[in-house]
């Protein structure tokens, strides 16, 4: 959010915009499984940051959610055209958030919507006509019951295993698979905002125009004194009321929540609109509400106060990459031991596909984008792959019953990732795609030869 | 089909040799298929830069994926032997150089801008052919470059791959399944099957997964999943066969030259 008493916000917010523009590079050609044009933001720099409810509370996360975390981002759980262009979960909802510049022509209106209910993903689910739906965030989706857009399902479970199998064609998931994605989804937390106290009520912090925004949240509507924004969005009650309501965009839909919202454009069921004046003018339009301009203006100032939080990116890199890795191989501690080779198995496939496209962000020697560090970059090449092997190792072991030797291969993967390897992924960064100039380099000569093919 | 033919012919040879005889033996028969292998790709480098003068751009498309046939089949050892020609002849992502430079020309709206890049692919290429004849080989070297090239075989293509311009990435990716196949064969897979019957047949089955999911008429048909699996499964074997074949553990990453 930009404040008008400090530049520092506005600094990191154009830094962090300039770093996701930098990154984007939409899928291009006749021979790719998603529709040319297809924008998966998968080489952004930044990510939405992903704040634990039990870490933050000064605990860890469960077997359980490390579990979900690494099922939410496993392609495998998927089916059809989802898996074979490596879509996860995760994909759509980056870090649990949302993914604003997600777009696949033919499936999305806006960038941020994606119809589900199309013909490319699952034939059998197809409903004939094109109708995106937003792509919403899942913080502090343990209070947003009932889900989907229109409210449809009560149970996230229910939600979770309908997206898998009839979303995105996948096949059932076990029981114990969907339990995890469901704990892991209930521990994102909402990313905290200091600038609401108790009972979502701003506090002292907040400026004149925010408090006059948040008198006209609250003031009876002129035509239905019954109603006010808060009836809806109930300050203390994480600004939901759990129900589905007719506001003038197409039929019911779900009261969506406002917290973290800054970060959740496009809005409304559909992504139709792009900015809070947009909803604010819809809202003044169909109920009639007689705002003048400088009202308009203030309500905007304290939804956008509301919709705040604390550092909502994180810049990504050699350490936050090793650390998803690193979440994600934990299940293996408990799988091993116990046997259970369906995780066996997920992990394996799950953190091998991380590696690799770890391994991408150090460029190898045919790469004119960078000609520094190449004897660090081979190195950083290397200790990846020789972790995708030995990973591979603990996979083709386990399958073969052999537990023994696949617990021996993961204690040495364990030590390496996390003592070796990272060092040697350090000394390599800077000539890495996570540095910004080589990333726009790189990306600036691959955006040159296919423009060059184009024009 | 020639190179398939010499290929077998080395593994004849190979055979022959198998009992007692130094790798270096087999290193320098498959020498020749090396030179076969460049020598075609230099082949098509010049048909492509004299269809690129005559302005015979449909012949030109032709000749280009004609030596890439070659190149992609040398990629055994081009990154370790040679990698300031592999970075001159193939770099990548590049619009000014090498195979891709003048593919995004030539498979683009500027075919007729392609020539000058044409002229430096072929003297690059001849150098190589000057070189791949005297340069100094090693067992260790090969199997390395083999392990290295499986692994690049299984990593992700969805994005369409290296030569997406011209849409022959799965051109590219069988012909160096095709290359694995020929070095292993030619070099080690006699030597492996008279040292661990078992494991020799577990390469070769390997060998095969990789090339049979590499068998489908359009790359987005490839199953990513179980490329990477074969891909993987390939290079476990072969390094559990490195110490059977004397080699030391192969090294996934070329160190410097």
């Amino acid at each position: 959010m930009i404040r008008s008493w400090t530049l520092a916000p506005i600094v990191a917010a154009t830094l962090v915009l300039s770093l996701r523009l930098a990154a984007s590079f939409p899928v291009y050609g006749q021979q790719t499984v998603l529709p040319a044009g297809s924008e998966l933001d998968e080489q952004a720099l930044v990510a939405p940051r992903e704040v634990f409810r039990s870490e933050a509370a000064g605990g860890r996360k469960s077997y359980l959610v490390n579990l979900g975390d690494l099922a939410f981002n496993a392609p495998a759980l998927l089916g059809g055209v989802a898996r074979q262009a490596g879509i996860s979960c995760g994909t759509c909802h980056v870090n649990g958030a949302a993914n604003p510049k997600f777009f696949i022509p033919g499936l999305s209106r806006h960038a941020g919507t994606f119809d589900t209910t199309g013909p490319l993903l699952n034939p059998k689910a197809d409903n004939g006509f094109f109708d995106p739906v937003r792509i919403p965030s899942l913080r502090g989706a343990r209070y947003l019951a009932p889900y989907g857009n229109d409210g449809r399902i009560a149970s996230l479970r229910d939600f979770v295993r309908n997206v898998i199998v009839n979303e995105f064609a996948g096949p059932e998931p076990p029981a114990a698979t969907l339990d995890a994605i469901v704990a892991y989804i209930q521990d994102i937390d909402f990313l905290r905002n200091f600038s609401l106290g108790p009972a979502g009520r701003l506090t002292a912090r907040a400026s004149d125009a925010e408090r006059r925004g948040e008198a006209l949240f609250v003031r009876p509507f002129p035509h239905d004194p019954d109603m006010s924004c808060a009836t809806c969005h109930v300050p203390s009650g994480a600004f939901v009321d759990h129900r589905q309501h007719d506001v003038g965009s197409g039929g019911l839909f779900k009261t969506p929540t406002l917290l973290n919202a800054d970060f959740n454009a496009p809005y409304f069921h559909d992504g139709r609109f792009d900015s809070y004046d947009q909803v604010v003018g819809h809202f003044n339009r169909v109920f009639d509400l007689g705002l003048s301009t400088g009202e308009r203006q203030d309500l905007v100032a304290y939804l956008t106060t509301v919709g705040d939080a604390e550092r909502p990116y994180e810049r990504d890199g050699v350490g936050a990459a090793l650390k998803e890795i690193a979440d994600f191989a934990t299940v293996l501690d408990t799988a091993i031991p116990a046997h259970d080779t369906d995780v066996i198995a997920l992990a394996v496939d799950t953190v091998d596909r991380e590696l690799r496209e770890l391994t991408e962000q150090f460029p190898d020697h045919k790469d004119p984008a960078v000609s520094g560090g190449q004897d660090e970059r081979r190195r950083a090449r290397g200790a990846l792959k020789d972790l995708v092997l030995r990973l591979s190792r603990i996979g083709l072991a386990a399958s073969a019953g052999q537990f023994d030797a696949a617990s021996v291969e993961y204690r040495d993967f364990r030590n390496l990732a996390l003592a070796a390897v990272p060092n040697l992924l350090r000394a390599a960064q800077q000539w890495s795609l996570f540095n910004p100039a080589i990333r726009d380099a790189h990306y600036g000569a691959l955006r040159q030869m296919l423009q060059t093919a184009n024009k | 089909m020639r190179l398939t033919a010499l290929c077998f012919a080395l593994w004849v040879v190979a055979v022959a040799a198998a009992h007692g005889e130094p790798s270096d033996a087999a290193v320098e028969e498959y020498r020749l298929a090396m030179i076969e292998n460049i020598g075609q790709a230099l082949s098509g480098a010049r048909d492509l830069r004299d269809a690129l003068n005559r302005q015979d751009f449909i012949n030109a498309r032709k000749a280009w994926i004609g030596a890439r046939v070659g190149w992609e089949r040398s990629e055994v050892f081009t990154s370790g032997f040679v990698p300031d020609l592999d970075e001159a002849i193939d770099a990548w992502p590049d619009a000014n150089a090498g195979f891709h430079g003048i593919e995004a020309k030539l498979f683009g709206a500027d075919p007729a801008d392609a020539g000058d890049q044409a002229d430096a692919l072929v003297a690059h290429l001849a150098e190589l052919d000057a070189r791949i004849r005297t340069m100094q080989l090693t067992p260790q070297g090969l199997f390395n470059g083999i392990v290295r090239l499986a692994y690049e075989v299984g990593d992700s293509k969805v994005d369409g791959g290296e030569s997406r311009v011209s849409g022959t990435s799965l051109d590219d990716m069988r012909n160096n399944a095709d290359g694995i196949d020929c070095a292993y064969r030619d070099l080690f897979a006699v030597k492996l099957e008279a040292a661990d019957k078992i494991l020799a047949d577990r390469v070769e089955d390997d060998v095969k997964w990789l090339k049979a999911l590499l068998a489908v008429n359009e790359l987005r048909s490839v199953d990513a999943d179980s490329l990477r699996k074969a891909s993987e499964a390939l290079i476990v074997g072969l390094q559990a066969a490195a110490p059977e074949l004397g080699l030391s553990a192969p090294a996934l990453e070329e160190a410097a030259k």
